[in-house]
């Protein structure tokens, strides 16, 4: 028997009208309507802790960590699951549409953020708000979000701030005192003018690529980046249009690696081989380059952070969130206060470059050994420290600086930096686009 | 003659049953996905939230944006100038590896060397030729050909064309393959007879050769235009994130991924850029299609 045309374009339009009924269905957002979860004092059940990127050279210190809690909790049962850095905020994505957030997740700072504006992360002050004064007062306030009051929705977990890096000799040859690094963004500026003038190309000051200057560059100038409402950006102003102007110059002028503008260059290799004066803010960096560059290493010096007028320090920070409809909402806050307690993160910190966002941890006296004072590494990881103690932490990013903005507003600086554009140009363009875009993420 | 009863017996469904398994991947893979697409290019969707209806808003904009413009004409520009280079310099390229001397197997070999490299070690390999600093800039000033270096990688307009350098390059032993296969099957008869006819080698290239070499040209043609039209590799190695100083270096494919990505992308319009792309490539596709057509009628 054989089927009519009629009749197989019908069963062909039936297969197709239910594949489009079936993708509509990809329409559907997951989590977000979801029910918080509330505490009911019974520390029980099976629940999933994602990480990112900690296997395999952490394994035995996390599984270590997972199995004194068990032993702790008997009734709790903790599955481990961690998975690459790269695409993790995709699978965060991915896991969230589908409502399959695991109950503790590693996040950094932009996951939370995105995960946190839209509802999907427990509200730990809630949760357990006697745990505050645990972490360093600043730690603990970088998990609140614009608009949503008093709660916090992450655990403060391991903390790196920024600091200053950089070749002393290099200093030195540009004419300037090595003992005394720049201090604000104003006289980094100053510094790299100089370093352009006297290194006659051989090497240059830092990376002109502007995304990793914006926007903290800008909030540590004052800048405003968003208006009182925090419902539009407000960055255009003539601080901004200096900085731009200010970058332009000193490319121009060869204080930076003309292929550095784009990313395309990798700034430990340059550091590494003699040829940048500043190199990565991070005190990671200070380990990588003694293994990987030891005689730069020998000539690295170390230094707070360059801050603007606020006495801001960047700062890149991990957390724990709960996932907001839980089922075990005990288990899951008693252990994440058990992972990011001060024993745990100062036993964390021996194995990596990491300080804790724990108050008690990040007083262990580790922390405040500078050494003999030559050391780099020893140095980094004291500056480090006390920048957390005293510095002002509530530098981060706002959330409605997303990936689309950053890219955006860096386009435009850009062209600006190449002279396509004049600054007060380029840096009006931007909010224009930034603003489009927020707009855009409003409507949803 | 009596009737197979097995025929008699078939069910109209049977062959259906075969293929089930094929077209379950393809629908659940391929079909399901583009479909997807579509509905979702109608919507205002993000990543993180369920979009509502919107009609042709996401195309309107796309079509408005001048980013998507520099984009479009971006991806048309590589396609004209790759395609012409992927159809010829690998032919030639064949039929020098063709000839049947000692050692002709390690060219081969060397040819077809950067098809099977990452693109992500081309890219590198290419961004410390082409960089400021890199050889090139530094064996021509070394000539005194240029007083200051070459802005290969930071200017927009020369960032697309040294991507499409590296495309070629990377294209050249795969579609040389190609040909060495077409190549293989023109009768060796044909060429010795019109060697007979005095005919050299240039004319037995351009009578002989081509014309029967000329499907396969096609074919590498529309291979080598929807690839070009899906470039991002390597505007992304060579100008980093941004798609050269300003995007201005930016294909469709760079466009859709940065519309899209990251927790605030916006899915629906990275759809809409997506079903434009691909009409393009079909439209493309297509014309191909109707030369080759044309060529056998």
């Amino acid at each position: 028997m054989t089927r009519s045309p009629l009749t197989r374009t019908a069963l062909a339009t039936l297969v197709a009208a239910g594949l489009l009924a079936a993708s509509g269905c990809g329409l559907s957002g997951g989590g977000a309507g979801a029910e918080e979860a509330r505490r009911t004092g019974e520390v029980s059940g099976a629940i999933t802790f994602r990480t990112l990127q900690l296997k395999p050279k952490f394994t035995a210190y996390v599984q270590g960590v997972i199995d004194a809690f068990e032993a702790e909790h008997p009734a709790v049962k903790v599955k481990w699951e961690d998975v690459p850095g790269d695409g993790y905020n995709e699978k965060l994505v991915a896991d969230a549409q589908a409502g399959a957030l695991p109950d503790v997740v590693n996040l950094s700072t932009d996951s939370f953020q995105l995960l946190g504006d839209r509802g999907m992360l427990a509200d730990v002050a809630r949760l357990d708000g006697a745990v505050a004064a645990e972490y360093v007062p600043g730690a603990w306030e970088q998990f609140k979000l614009p608009g949503k009051g008093d709660g916090v929705y992450a655990y403060p977990w391991y903390v790196t701030p920024e600091i200053l890096t950089y070749n002393k000799d290099l200093l030195a040859k540009a004419g300037l005192d090595p003992d005394r690094p720049p201090t604000t963004v104003e006289q980094f500026f100053d510094y790299a003018e100089r370093i352009a003038a006297r290194s006659g190309g051989q090497y240059a000051a830092f990376m002109a690529d502007p995304k990793g200057r914006l926007p903290g560059d800008w909030q540590k100038m004052g800048v405003p980046l968003l208006n009182a409402g925090r419902d539009r950006f407000a960055f255009d102003t003539d601080r901004a249009v200096a900085w731009v102007e200010r970058m332009k110059d000193l490319y121009a002028k060869g204080a930076m690696p003309r292929e550095s503008l784009l990313k395309a260059d990798d700034i430990n290799q340059l550091y590494g081989a003699g040829k940048l004066v500043f190199g990565p803010g991070s005190p990671g960096f200070v380990r990588d380059i003694r293994q990987n560059a030891p005689q730069v290493y020998a000539r690295t010096g170390v230094a707070g952070a360059v801050t603007g007028t606020l006495g801001h320090i960047g700062i890149y920070a991990q957390s724990l969130g709960i996932r907001k409809d839980t089922r075990h909402p005990d288990a899951a806050a008693e252990f994440a206060k058990w992972v990011t307690n001060g024993p745990n993160q100062v036993e964390f910190s021996r194995n990596a470059t990491i300080y804790p966002s724990n108050a008690k941890g990040l007083a262990d006296p580790r922390f405040a050994d500078r050494g003999d004072g030559q050391d780099a590494e020893t140095l980094a990881r004291a500056i480090g420290a006390e920048q957390l103690k005293t510095a002002d932490l509530d530098a981060n990013t706002p959330v409605q600086w997303t990936n689309q903005v950053g890219d955006a507003v860096v386009r435009e600086v850009q062209r600006a930096i190449q002279g396509e554009q004049d600054a007060r140009t380029a840096v009006r363009r931007a909010q224009e686009e930034a603003n489009r875009l927020l707009a855009a993420g409003t409507r949803r | 003659m009596g009737t197979d009863p097995g025929l008699v017996h078939r069910r109209w469904w049977t062959p259906y049953l075969f293929l089930a398994p094929g077209l379950l991947m393809v629908a659940l893979f391929s079909l399901w996905p583009f479909l997807n697409t579509v509905v979702l290019s109608f919507t205002d969707a993000r990543v993180l939230s369920g979009g509502h209806f919107v009609g042709l808003d996401n195309y309107g904009r796309a079509l408005a944006d001048p980013d998507f413009w520099t984009a479009a004409r971006n991806s048309v520009l590589y396609l004209l100038v790759v395609v012409p280079c992927l159809v010829l310099l690998p032919l030639a390229l064949a039929v020098l590896v063709q000839a049947k001397v000692p050692g002709i197997g390690l060219f081969r070999s060397a040819f077809y060397t950067p098809v099977i490299a990452s693109a992500v070690v081309v890219g590198l390999i290419w961004q410390w030729v082409l960089r400021s600093d890199g050889l090139v800039n530094t064996v021509f000033q070394a000539l005194g050909v240029v007083s200051e270096p070459v802005p290969f990688l930071t200017d927009s307009t020369l960032l697309l064309f040294s991507a499409m350098l590296v495309t070629v390059w990377k294209g050249l032993g795969y579609y040389m393959v190609f040909y060495l296969a077409a190549l293989g099957n023109v009768p060796a008869s044909l060429h010795e007879a019109a060697a007979l006819d005095g005919a050299g080698p240039l004319r037995r290239f351009f009578s002989i050769t081509i014309p029967q070499v000329k499907p396969m040209m096609l074919l590498v043609g529309t291979l080598s235009a929807v690839s070009a039209l899906r470039v991002f590799t390597e505007i992304y190695i060579l100008g980093g994130e941004s798609g050269g100083p300003g995007g201005g270096a930016r294909t469709l494919p760079f466009l859709i991924r940065q519309a899209g990505l990251g927790f605030a992308g916006e899915t629906g319009y990275a759809c809409a850029i997506s079903l434009l792309l691909f009409l393009l490539t079909l439209a493309f596709s297509l014309l191909g299609h109707r030369l080759s057509r044309g060529d056998e009628e």
